[in-house]
């Protein structure tokens, strides 16, 4: 109890939780803005916080990190245009419920998810993280496979109604994920000769930008002078029963699964929310509604990735292994304030353990309440027409496709994905089966080759351990699990 | 309903302000930190013909966030972030470093992007992945740092208690030895040490040094052979120990730890850091940079935050770190032809 007192007195101050409210405000905002990434969020604002105390610098690096990973589900739900990785699995279905003119239940089923899985992710950090921080170890390169190739699964899930036309289109995400430099080897591939922007490899977020808010964009032009009054709704920003039903159902499982995912060294909010949305998926009371406007299918995915943040930091304050890009920057701002992260920060800051341990509870509530505060403001976006709005994606997607990185290279990666994605929409291909072969098809490549190495080509290392097959369990149920299931439920019949 | 279209612009256009001031907030704060520094050598820098106090400078990191040249990289860049408009830190890692240093080689030569050079400048070459990268394209502005391998293993491995243990136990056993990237400083270091000492390691590569160590921490691989910065943090916590060190003498921060070259392997190997811009840039600006930078190095801030990271600050001029480059690529390229290591 004593050690509360000594939190809330020293280190919890008023400054503090200003810091707090500052980092979740500038987080949702960054996070909300196509191609502003948390990760990018984190390491913009990370000199800021080299004149803060430790508390005060890691807890607003934590709201910036808990707010940006949210507020990509906003821009997400309003203008099918996830504002980082980890909501592209939320536009699906968030978008389709703003085009029913239900806006605002769809912020408020992603807001109050997003906080359930950040509560739950929390509770496991607090109470059970040293024995979880001993899992992150035990993946190695054969794990990392295989987790990838159960990742690519899910394409299955996500195509909607047309399994092939997705699988084709991952397939493409996956072969655009090898042009550059392979870091095996060092072997290039598929590029010009001297041209370090193909060597260095095609990144994914501006074709995500263009595969999903430029295309929306251009095929707005087709009836951009169409008076279209889509009225949003704003009664059901507070989720009514049945919804909060199925959201208590879903989001505390998916945000459990993202919290372990989040442990997992190198797996990220992006991976979380698509396994959060082929979890609900496999459990969802109305699994025929998915891709048509779902509650359970923001539920999930939103929930899956805000479990990530707190199961990131996990391996990062109990091992001082970073769980995923943010938690490496975190490091290094608790490096330079002369802190080591690792095991011997709980015997020797033991105040600033808990401190991180509170204010991330306190960053989710923070979350949730600027979430619901802000809803009826985020939908009006809805009211603008379409002459005014769609230009300004236009600029949006420009400026967040070149921000990543300040290269032109990636603002034509996504004007040509935004092309391509058009006529894709146009022909019913699903766009986000490229954006997961984009993200898994490295990891699954690179990881394959390396645990072979590892093991002088000895293909037994991806059966060796209790992980591996479970795994193999997980891609065996995802891929042959409708199957089964048919011819039981036939044979009882 | 036009109400309601003005009051939306006027969100997003806030909301856009907010956002863009969230980016701008440091700039201010920044400049006011270090205004003393650069008006005092504003008279210096106009006496050089070049002021760069307007310009922003983006520092382009080859690895990923979080690993030892990073780290280097951020707390330099903190301690000279008073002498520009503002400074960044940006990671472009892959290929064991020659993404990033592509891309800074061929970046604009106004000084506006600063790259960190390693060792893999040289490495890189003489391994033939260079992919076109030559130590020529740059002009080196200064070494900042250098750092020696250690061979590292787990704590709790009863098979190794010296460096002896270690090479006699790889003459009859396949030892797994992390690195932080095929051809890279650490791999070569590792594969120098086995020559040396007439034996050979299963070198296993990974996009850095952080999932290098991550995998020996979990027992997938047998030692990693990095920096001792890199080590540190597990080293204190009794996680891993370090069995020896491939420097000249023995490290400050581990007097009890041996050299390679005490245990009878004279392998002397390791990393050095330090930056550069395009060939093409102007000497003026070279020079104006330099001055920065080694202000910055020599500044209490980073000498503090270069000890608590277990950091060497190392500093040599740009000219003699050209030098010695050319001469770490003859010494590179004659153990990757012995070793038979080439690629391309």
């Amino acid at each position: 109890m004593s050690l509360f007192v000594e939190i809330f007195t020293t280190s919890l101050t008023p400054m503090v939780f200003l810091y707090m409210a500052i980092g979740v405000l500038s987080g949702i905002c960054i996070g909300a803005l196509p191609g502003l990434t948390a990760t990018m969020g984190v390491a913009l604002l990370l000199p800021m916080t080299f004149g803060m105390d430790a508390a005060q610098g890691i807890l607003m690096l934590l709201g910036i990190y808990c707010g940006a990973i949210y507020g990509g589900s906003i821009s997400a739900v309003l203008l099918h245009t996830p504002g980082t990785p980890a909501s592209a699995a939320t536009a699906i279905d968030g978008y389709a419920l703003s085009q029913k003119g239900e806006a605002g239940r769809a912020l408020g089923t992603a807001t109050l998810s997003s906080y359930i899985g950040g509560l739950v992710s929390v509770a496991c950090l607090w109470l059970i993280s040293p024995l979880l921080a001993k899992l992150a170890l035990k993946f190695s390169s054969a794990e990392f496979f295989l987790l990838a190739v159960f990742g690519l699964c899910i394409i299955g899930n996500i195509s909607g109604e047309d399994v092939e036309k997705g699988l084709i289109c991952g397939c493409i995400g996956v072969l655009v994920a090898c042009v550059g430099i392979d870091s095996v080897t060092s072997y290039i591939r598929f590029s010009p000769e001297g041209n370090y922007n193909f060597m260095g490899g095609i990144n994914y977020i501006p074709i995500m930008i263009g595969l999903f808010a430029m295309s929306q964009a251009f095929e707005n032009i087709e009836s951009i002078f169409e008076e279209e009054e889509v009225q949003a709704k704003l009664t059901n920003i507070l989720p009514k029963k049945e919804d909060l039903k199925k959201i208590i159902r879903i989001a505390p499982l998916t945000g459990l699964i993202g919290t372990f995912i989040g442990i997992i060294p190198g797996a990220g909010a992006d991976i979380g929310s698509f396994v959060g949305y082929n979890v609900a998926r496999s459990i969802a009371k109305e699994p025929e509604l998915f891709g048509k406007g779902s509650v359970e299918a923001i539920s999930g995915p939103e929930g899956g990735n805000n479990g990530v943040t707190g199961g990131a930091m996990i391996p990062m304050l109990t091992l001082g292994v970073p769980g995923d890009a943010v938690t490496a920057i975190m490091i290094g701002a608790l490096t330079i304030q002369g802190l080591t992260p690792g095991p011997m920060l709980f015997s020797t800051n033991k105040v600033l353990v808990y401190t991180i341990f509170l204010g991330m509870f306190i960053a989710n509530t923070l979350m949730c309440l600027f979430g619901f505060a802000g809803i009826r403001l985020f939908t009006k976006v809805l009211s603008v027409p379409k002459v005014i709005l769609t230009p300004a994606i236009f600029v949006l997607c420009i400026i967040g496709s070149y921000a990543m990185k300040n290269s032109l290279f990636d603002v034509w990666v996504m004007l040509i994905a935004g092309v391509v994605g058009y006529f894709l929409a146009k022909v019913k291909v699903p766009t986000s089966p490229a954006i997961l072969g984009l993200i898994l098809g490295p990891m699954a490549e690179k990881n394959f080759r390396t645990a072979l190495l590892k093991s002088g080509g000895d293909p037994s290392v991806f059966v060796g351990s209790v992980i591996a097959w479970f795994f193999i369990f997980l891609i065996f149920i995802s891929l042959f699990g409708g199957k089964i299931k048919a011819l039981l439920f036939q044979k009882k019949n | 309903m036009k109400k309601i279209t003005a009051l939306a612009l006027a969100l997003a256009m806030s909301l856009s302000l907010v956002a863009c001031g969230g980016g701008d907030n440091k700039t201010p704060g920044g400049s006011n930190a270090g205004g003393s520094g650069s008006n005092a050598g504003g008279s210096n820098a106009n006496a050089g013909g070049v002021d760069l106090s307007g310009l922003s400078v983006t520092c382009v990191v080859p690895y990923d966030a979080g690993g030892g040249t990073d780290a280097v990289m951020r707390g330099l860049a903190d301690a000279a972030k008073g002498s520009f408009k503002n400074i960044t830190v940006e990671n472009r890692s892959g290929a064991g470093g020659a993404t990033g240093m592509l891309y800074g080689a061929q970046a604009k030569n106004d000084g506006s992007i600063v790259t960190m050079i390693t060792v893999e400048l040289a490495t890189l070459e003489a391994m033939g992945n260079n992919a076109g990268l030559t130590y020529t394209q740059f002009k080196p502005i200064m070494m900042v740092n250098s750092a020696a391998a250690a061979i590292t293993v787990k704590a709790d491995d009863d098979r190794f208690d010296t460096l002896e243990d270690f090479i006699e136990y790889s003459k009859t056993n396949k030892v797994q030895v992390g690195n932080s990237g095929i051809g890279a400083i650490w791999h070569l270091a590792a594969a120098g040490l086995a020559k040396t000492a007439g034996t050979e390691f299963n070198h296993v590569g990974y996009d850095g040094a952080n999932g290098a160590i991550t995998d020996l921490l979990g027992g997938h691989i047998d030692a990693v052979a990095v920096s001792y910065a890199e080590v540190n943090s597990f080293v204190q916590s009794g996680d891993l120990k370090v069995l020896a060190v491939m420097a000249n003498d023995r490290l400050e921060a581990i007097p009890d730890v041996p050299t390679c070259k005490e245990c009878g392997y004279e392998a002397v190997l390791g990393t050095w850091r330090g930056l550069g811009v395009p060939a093409s840039t102007p000497d003026e600006v070279v020079d104006e940079l330099y001055r920065i930078f080694s202000e910055a190095a020599e500044s209490d801030a980073f000498k503090e935050f270069m000890a608590n990271t277990n950091n060497v600050i190392d500093i040599m001029d740009g000219e003699s770190f050209n030098t010695m480059i050319g001469e770490q690529l003859e010494l590179y390229t004659g153990l990757v032809e012995e070793l038979d290591l080439k690629i391309g």
